[in-house]
């Protein structure tokens, strides 16, 4: 191709030219490169907080509302109540548990008894969460066991594994006993057999584990689960997964979405304002480009006079300069990705003092084929203006001058 | 019947505002194949006015143009672009040659654009032409290390690489030294009778004209004289 062949020598003319502006155009896509691999790898870190130590989705019973009822007569309404102490159960929760264990897409299933409940120590007493499971359930959801800062994980027959800051509050150690007290008004005397520290305050306050077995005659539950905690492979299909479970079991199924909507809208909003950022950065290199070609299309006018003059198609005029663009925009675009990768692939080498990242940057997720295809084509559109510019020359006017 | 070039009528109105300049008023004009005519004028007579519409560089308010055959005032400008490419040749004062380009490439591309590559074929013909104009030592030479008189044979054997049917040639020694001017003017002379290449020459050197084979006198957008006949 004629054109191309032109196009190049026409760049190679000014190499210091043509260096500056494929590099204006790398700065661009480097630019764009780190937005998008910072922003996904925030997006990616608050994700994987959440994720790694939370279920996926949850399954539990609906609540159950209080209905207006329509009397015998026409002006009498009755109102339907509810129990509040009737605990909500999952009874026929076995089944759901093969039916999870049975999916692909599920990671870990742990059934679970939670309840409200009070550590007494003496004149303290102190509110709980109370998470009941099977002890080869234990890590299932949350890797408690690695967190284990005295004592053991072991919770046998009767014992309990505490937060650490509600064992200071408490003035409790591994090995000692303490009295739970349920919302359901039993009492049993239990052995702290371990205490844990996760960094999460709510946590360490407020949550103890014990067995099922320990907990169902404290919240008088002799068969049922009060929930059915999920994890996945990819919590990004959590919502979907969600629906199917609502829609196979009848239960309520929430996914760690639904509980965390402000952190999606966080997150959208946040990836809102990258793609600002990287439209801007986009148009930058666009218009260096489009600037850069009109000024070379000026400075060769009585070049391209000439090919009009010879009847040289103007097709063929405006192949050159959009050629141009598709050049710097195909080199510019893969040096940015490089040295956008390679500048991500060295921030995510450093670390703070704890060992975590000084930046949450995500290398693997720059959106380099987007980044690339984006300038590529937007190269070619911005050398379209002075493409035409020159292809509409006046070949007796551009000799004259 | 001309072989090459029959003009009749041609007229040419400027608009600048609301004032109109008539600069050609009816001109007829014929040229035969083989000639070597020298388009003469004051400065503002209308000649490169009239070179420019004879080169369907410019389009004439009135008139009609006959090329090689072929009327051609009322093309397209596509189809007087393809005119211009296939049967018209161009010489101007400032050679105008790419300087990216080496010599050989610089005749060549007038074919190899439009066909889109420039094959070995056209290397042929481009490197015989400048041997042809006495450039054999300069056809990989870039343009830019070429003198201004070399740079004006390259723009020659540019003008021929088509066989155009007729060369238009604005001022070609305009911006050379007497040598080189001379030495350019006895090239197109050697080619005009060498290869029976039409020439006009659009020139106010009355030295270049004397070697001219004809002289056409444009004066107040007329032709007064053709090789001396009162013409309208």
């Amino acid at each position: 191709m004629f054109a191309l062949v032109v196009a190049r020598r026409y760049l190679f003319s000014n190499p210091a030219q043509t260096v500056l502006l494929i590099a204006g155009v790398a700065l661009g896509v480097t630019a764009f490169v780190f937005i998008t691999a910072l922003i996904e790898g925030l997006a990616i870190r608050l994700t994987d907080d959440i994720t790694a130590n939370s279920a996926h989705v949850s399954l539990e019973q609906e609540v159950r509302v209080a209905r207006v009822l329509p009397g015998p007569a026409a002006d009498v309404q009755s109102v339907a109540l509810v129990s509040t102490f009737q605990r909500r159960q999952i009874r026929a929760w076995a089944p759901i548990v093969a039916l999870l264990r049975s999916q692909p897409l599920v990671s870990a299933v742990s059934p679970q008894i939670s309840g409200s409940a009070f550590l007494v120590k003496g004149e303290a007493v102190a509110p709980l969460a109370v998470t009941a499971v099977d002890q080869s359930a234990l890590d299932a959801i949350f890797p408690i066991t690695t967190k284990i800062i005295s004592g053991d994980a072991d919770l046998g027959a009767d014992g309990l594994l505490i937060g650490a800051q509600l064992a200071e509050n408490l003035g409790l150690s591994a090995g000692q006993t303490v009295l739970l007290r349920t919302d359901r008004g039993e009492d049993r005397l239990l052995t702290v057999r371990g205490t844990f520290r996760t960094g999460l305050l709510n946590l360490d306050e407020r949550v103890v584990f014990l067995s099922i077995r320990t907990a169902r005659p404290l919240f008088r539950l002799p068969e049922g689960v009060t929930n059915i905690e999920v994890k996945l492979h990819d919590p990004g299909r959590a919502r979907e997964f969600a629906a199917f479970l609502h829609e196979a079991t009848g239960l309520r199924a929430t996914s760690w979405q639904e509980r965390n909507t402000n952190l999606e809208g966080a997150l959208i909003a946040q990836a809102r304002t990258g793609i600002l950022i990287q439209i801007f950065s986009l148009i930058s290199v666009l218009i260096g480009i489009a600037s850069a070609l009109s000024l070379s299309a000026n400075r060769r006018r009585g070049e391209i006079g000439i090919m009009g003059a010879f009847g040289v198609a103007r097709r063929f005029i405006a192949a050159v300069f959009v050629l141009q663009g598709l050049l710097i925009g195909v080199v510019g675009a893969g040096i940015g990705c490089l040295t956008g990768f390679a500048l991500c692939s060295w921030l995510e080498t450093l670390t703070k003092a704890d060992g975590t990242m000084v930046l949450p940057i995500a290398p693997g997720e720059g959106g380099y084929v987007a980044v690339f295809v984006l300038t590529t084509i937007g190269a070619v559109l911005a050398s379209v203006i002075p493409a035409r510019s020159a292809a509409r020359l006046d070949p007796l006017e551009a000799i004259q001058q | 019947m001309s072989d090459v070039l029959e003009a009749h009528g041609i007229a040419m109105t400027f608009r600048n505002g609301d004032e109109l300049t008539e600069v050609l008023k009816g001109v007829e004009l014929a040229l035969q194949s083989g000639e070597l005519a020298a388009l003469l004028g004051a400065s503002g007579s209308g000649k490169s006015t009239l070179l420019s519409i004879i080169g369907l560089l410019l389009r004439p308010s009135a008139g009609s143009i006959t090329i090689a055959g072929q009327r051609v005032d009322a093309l397209s400008e596509a189809e007087r672009a393809r005119f211009r490419n296939q049967r018209l040749g161009f010489i101007f004062q400032f050679h105008h040659l790419l300087p990216d380009f080496t010599a050989t490439e610089n005749v060549a591309f007038p074919a190899a654009a439009p066909a889109g590559r420039m094959t070995e074929a056209m290397r042929q013909r481009a490197r015989a032409l400048l041997d042809r104009v006495g450039l054999a030592d300069r056809m990989d030479f870039p343009a830019t290390r070429l003198s201004g008189g070399q740079k004006q044979r390259v723009a020659i054997a540019r003008a021929l690489m088509n066989s155009p049917a007729l060369i238009l040639a604005d001022e070609p020694t305009g911006s050379l030294d007497r040598v080189a001017a001379e030495k350019v003017l006895d090239l197109m002379r050697e080619v005009n009778r060498e290869d029976k290449a039409t020439f006009l020459i659009c020139t106010h050197d009355e030295h270049v004209a004397a070697r001219c084979s004809r002289r056409i006198l444009v004066k107040d957008g007329r032709v007064e004289t053709q090789n001396g006949a009162k013409s309208t």
